[in-house]
Formats: C-alpha cells, structure tokens, sequence
C-alpha cells in the first residue's frame, strides 16, 4: 500500500516539476519577447568589417613582378599569371599580361597576401561577391585592382560596429553613444606603452654604460 | 435576461414587411453568416500568421516581416498570394483521386466546425443542440484526410507523417472529449450558447477556469496536440520526415493544409475561449454594470455596445491562447512519438477520466456552484 502511495507521490511530484520547468521556459521566452532585435537590417544596415578582414583581394598590377610565389603558396595554385619574357635592351626580363583569381574557388586563406615579396596584393573588406553566374566571379587584374567602397562612408548604409569594438558589456551596435570607445587597451595605447618602457630601458643602459666608461 | 440583437430575426421581420414569405425570407439570409464566417476564419489565419511569423522574431530577437504593408502585416497575404500561382504538382506515382481528396478532407470540416463558434447571444450560425460534439465529431474526420493524403503521396515520409497524424489525432481526441464533457455536464446542454449562458452573471469570477482548473489544462494540450502545434508537431516532424504528409504537395493544396492547420489553432482557441473562459462575456458583468447607471437593458446603444464588445471579448481570449500557443512553441522541444503516445494514453486519459468523475461528484455535493 506505502509503495503505492509512494510512486503515486513520485509521479505527482514528477509532473509538478515538468509543468514548473515548462513555466521557466516560457518566462524566459517571455523575457525575449521585450528585447531589442540584434539583426543587423542587411541592406540598410552593415557591420563595418574589422582591421584583417579577409575579404576580396585586391591587385596591383604595377608592382607585381610575376615571381608567381602567390601560385606556389596557394592550397590550389589559383592565380593564374600570364607573363612572357621581354628583351629589354641587354636584359631579358619578365612581362605582366593578365592576372586573375576566380573568386568562386578562392578560400581567402591570405597565403597569397602573406608571401607577397613586393605586397601587390592584399585584402580588401568586400565580402559582397554574388553574381548570376559563377563564371562572373573569376576576376581579372582589372576588377582585382578596384578598391571597394567603404561602408562608413556610404550615405545609404547606416555602418554599425561589430561585437569586438563594442563598449564594455554592450551587445547592440543600435543607437551607440556619440564617441564610445570599445572594451579593453587600444593598438596603439600598447604601442605607446612598449615605446615608453624602451626608452626607459635605453637611458638605464646609457646610464650604465656611461658608469661603466667612468 | 436580454437576449441583445438577433440580426437574423429582424432581417426576416423586414423582409416580411415587403411580401416575402418568412421561409423565403430565412433562405436569403443563411448564406450572410456562412460568408461572414468563411471570411472571418481566413482573416483570422492571416492574422494569426502574422502574429505567429513577429512573434516569434521578437522571441529570437529578429524583426520578422517589415516591409510588406505597415510592420509586414500584408505578408501572408502575399504568401497566399505565391501559393495560388504556384504550380500544381501531382507525382507521378501517386493515387490521383486520394491526393486531390486529402487536402480537401482536411479543410472543409475544420470551416464546418466554424458554425458553432458563437460570438454573441445570437451572433452564431446555428445554435445546435448538440453544438460541442459536432465539434468532436468534425475533428475526427481530419486524420482521415491527413492519412490519405499521406498515403496517396508514394512517399515514405508522407506515409508517416500520415499515420502519425491518425494515431496522433485518436489518441488525444479522447481526453479533449472527456474534459468537454466534464463542462457539458456543469452546464447540462453540449449548445455553446448554452456553455457561455452558465459562466454568465458573475464575470470573470463564474468563468470555468476557476471550476476545471485541470480540465482546461487538458483541453489545452489535447487541442495542441489535435492542431499540431509545436510540442506535439510530430506528423510534420522537418528534421526527421521532411514535411511529413505535406511532403508532396505544393501550390494551393498545400495552401490548404497551411489554410487548415492555423484554422484549427484559431477554432481551438475560440472554443477554448467558450468552454473556459465565459465566451463573448465581460470580467465584469455587463448587464449589472447597465444596471448600476441605470440604462434600460432594451436601449439600442447598450444593445450594439454589448454585441461589438462580446464580437472582441471573444476574439480577444482567443487570440490570447493563440499567442500562448505560439510562445509555447519557441519555447519546449518537441516531444518523441513514444512520450507523445505515453502523455496522452498513460497520463492524460487517466486524468481527465477522474476529472470527470470528480466533476460528477462535486455536481452532486455542491450543485449551486457546479451547475446541478
């Protein structure tokens, strides 16, 4: 009979608890329910992409040299850099015709970038590739050499930083406050620090050479 | 007690004055409430859809639908819109007939169930005697519908996405059943009028929540599980059987089931709204409120003010427990096809077995307070 009574109680006790965590649940999904949407409204609104942003590389066509190191670094030897050679008085050297990377197979690793020996390419933030048709995304040194437009300074697009530059402990880009700064030390205040210490440093040194000559 | 505005017999009353015999004149003006209904039902989809589309983005924190009308309200419109246009596809190996029947087994009765939904004294289609049960009665045919459509569409998703609906669908009608018929029996009558007509005179206080504190639980999680609705969407499972038995079908028969399903949830919630929680009532009396300043209970101002505030009083309880049902939904997990099955044979029907005795007993010991 106790036993009964027991696991009539365990059951009851049991449904109690599924309907009390039922009730948490839909407390929180309530809660949410007066919170500010963190979408960023895409056309309208973009993130302003941060400092190593890999995005589309871009090409200078004057500096390359046609070493084809980029080729060699590649996971897919993707470039492809059409060159010839060209008699130049005395010297024969090479010549940059065409130069392209198609954008549909590259997986912006940045190798390429990386062992640049003479930096004639390099990142850009546009990440807005789409086309009709996948062959539209094999760039040649032309498309490659345009630079894209910044977000910040597009008067159609509303440019809303991304968590990392956020201010300590907010989550929304919306409506930030006129000149506030994002979390923790800044590049160039370490920097500052690190050339304040060697200076230090250096005049210690001096000091002691300067004892140690005495 | 005033009974309020009948449109019906004053329509009839007008009619006769210019000659029409009075049969004539009820035959031209049953198919007014059928339209108004059928219009009301979809609108009432398209709203609910809505609700549910920015609702649930203010839940995830999105925006949901913006741009289609004034804050995306136009929305379903368009995507009813798409799905009459779409093109209408029949698979090749299918059961032709029993593909097209489906959708429209689903459907009908669903609308049907409409003619019971009252919102007013007389704001009702027909007020049958046995209103509650044409309900039950009516739902039932539903999976019947839902297995066809799964079988005819050759496909072993939709095939159990069919039958999970059927067993689905058996399983909870009976506790939804029992936990209706603990109210009939407070209220002595299966007519919905008559249900509303019992929680009067009290307000909020005579509602039949506060008597069935576990039948309207059960009513509740019965009528999920009958809508499908998200603990217990099992028949159109998107992670393990696709679409389930929609899985075939596109264009407007999909749109029926679509159309179907948030019907369902609306009727539910209406009917929710008139087991429960007093109908097209007021929390606080109305009449004893005309009472108190005074106003003749046949004023005709009083008369269009009780009508209009019953019409929102019950659209207003039932689009409550729509967004119940829609906050539910992002907020439990789906249950698996055992613990739904477990749930609704082993807990469930026991429960509202002994609500309803319960019911009968407190019938007998107290029956000012229970309806004797």
């Amino acid at each position: 009979m106790l036993k009964i009574l027991k696991q009539v109680g365990d059951y009851a006790k049991t449904s109690w608890q599924s309907a009390k965590y039922i009730g948490q649940g839909l407390s929180v999904t309530f809660d949410h329910l007066r919170r500010r949407p963190v979408t960023i409204q895409y056309p309208y609104e973009k993130l302003i992409p941060s400092e190593r942003y890999r995005g589309r590389i871009h090409f200078e066509f004057d500096k390359c040299i046609s070493c084809e190191v980029c080729v060699r670094v590649c996971p897919i030897n993707l470039p492809v850099v059409d060159w010839e050679f060209e008699q130049v008085g005395k010297k024969k050297q090479k010549k940059l015709k065409h130069y392209s990377i198609d954008f549909g197979v590259c997986i912006f690793c940045g190798n390429c970038v990386e062992y640049c020996p003479t930096n004639c390419i390099s990142m850009t933030e546009d990440y807005e590739l789409a086309s009709f048709d996948r062959h539209q995304l094999n760039y040649d040194n032309i498309a490659m050499g345009r630079v894209p437009y910044k977000v910040t300074q597009d008067p159609m697009v509303t440019p809303l930083r991304e968590l990392a530059y956020l201010p300590e402990g907010v989550t929304d880009p919306h409506d930030l406050p006129a000149g506030s700064q994002r979390a923790g030390r800044h590049p160039q205040d370490i920097l500052e620090e690190l050339q304040d210490q060697q200076d230090q440093e250096d005049q210690e040194n001096n000091q002691k050479q300067q004892a140690s000559k005495n | 007690m005033n009974s309020g505005i009948d449109l019906q017999a004053s329509f009839i009353e007008s009619l006769k004055t210019f000659g029409v015999p009075g049969g004539a004149a009820k035959a031209l003006w049953i198919p007014f409430p059928m339209f108004l209904m059928i219009i009301g039902a979809t609108v009432g989809v398209l709203v609910t859809v809505w609700l549910e589309r920015k609702i649930a983005a203010a839940v995830q924190q999105r925006v949901g639908p913006e741009y289609a009308g004034p804050l995306g309200v136009l929305q379903p419109v368009t995507d009813g819109i798409k799905l009459v246009f779409k093109e209408d596809i029949t698979p090749a190996k299918s059961d032709t007939l029993l593909f097209t029947l489906g959708p429209i087994l689903v459907v009908v009765p669903v609308f049907l169930s409409y003619l019971i939904v009252p919102f007013g004294q007389n704001l009702i289609i027909t007020d049958l005697g046995m209103g509650i049960f044409v309900w039950i009665a009516l739902s039932s045919i539903t999976p019947i519908g839902l297995l066809m459509a799964g079988y005819a569409s050759n496909n072993k998703y939709s095939l159990i996405g069919g039958l999970r609906a059927a067993a689905q669908s058996i399983s909870y009608e009976i506790p939804l059943a029992l936990s209706v018929l603990a109210v009939v029996m407070m209220s002595n009558s299966l007519s919905t009028i008559d249900i509303v007509e019992q929680q009067a005179g009290y307000g909020i206080l005579g509602w039949n929540v506060w008597r069935q504190p576990v039948g309207f639980l059960i009513f509740w999680l019965a009528a999920l599980a009958e809508c499908e609705r998200l603990p217990f969407d099992l028949p159109e499972a998107e992670e393990e059987l696709v679409a389930g038995y929609q899985t075939e079908y596109s264009g407007m028969k999909f749109a029926l089931f679509y159309l179907s399903s948030y019907v369902n949830l609306v009727l539910s919630a209406l009917l929710f709204a008139v087991l429960y929680l007093g109908g097209w009532e007021f929390p606080i009396p109305l009449s004893q409120m005309a009472d108190w300043f005074g106003v003749s209970p046949n004023n005709p101002w009083l008369q269009v003010l009780t009508a209009s505030l019953g019409i929102t009083m019950t659209l207003l309880k039932a689009y409550f427990l729509v967004f119940i049902a829609i906050l539910l939904r992002w907020t439990v997990p789906r249950v698996r096809i055992d613990q739904l099955l477990d749930l609704g044979w082993k807990f469930l029907l026991p429960v509202s077995l002994v609500n309803l005795l319960l019911t009968a007993g407190l019938k007998l010991a107290f029956p000012f307070a229970f309806g004797g």
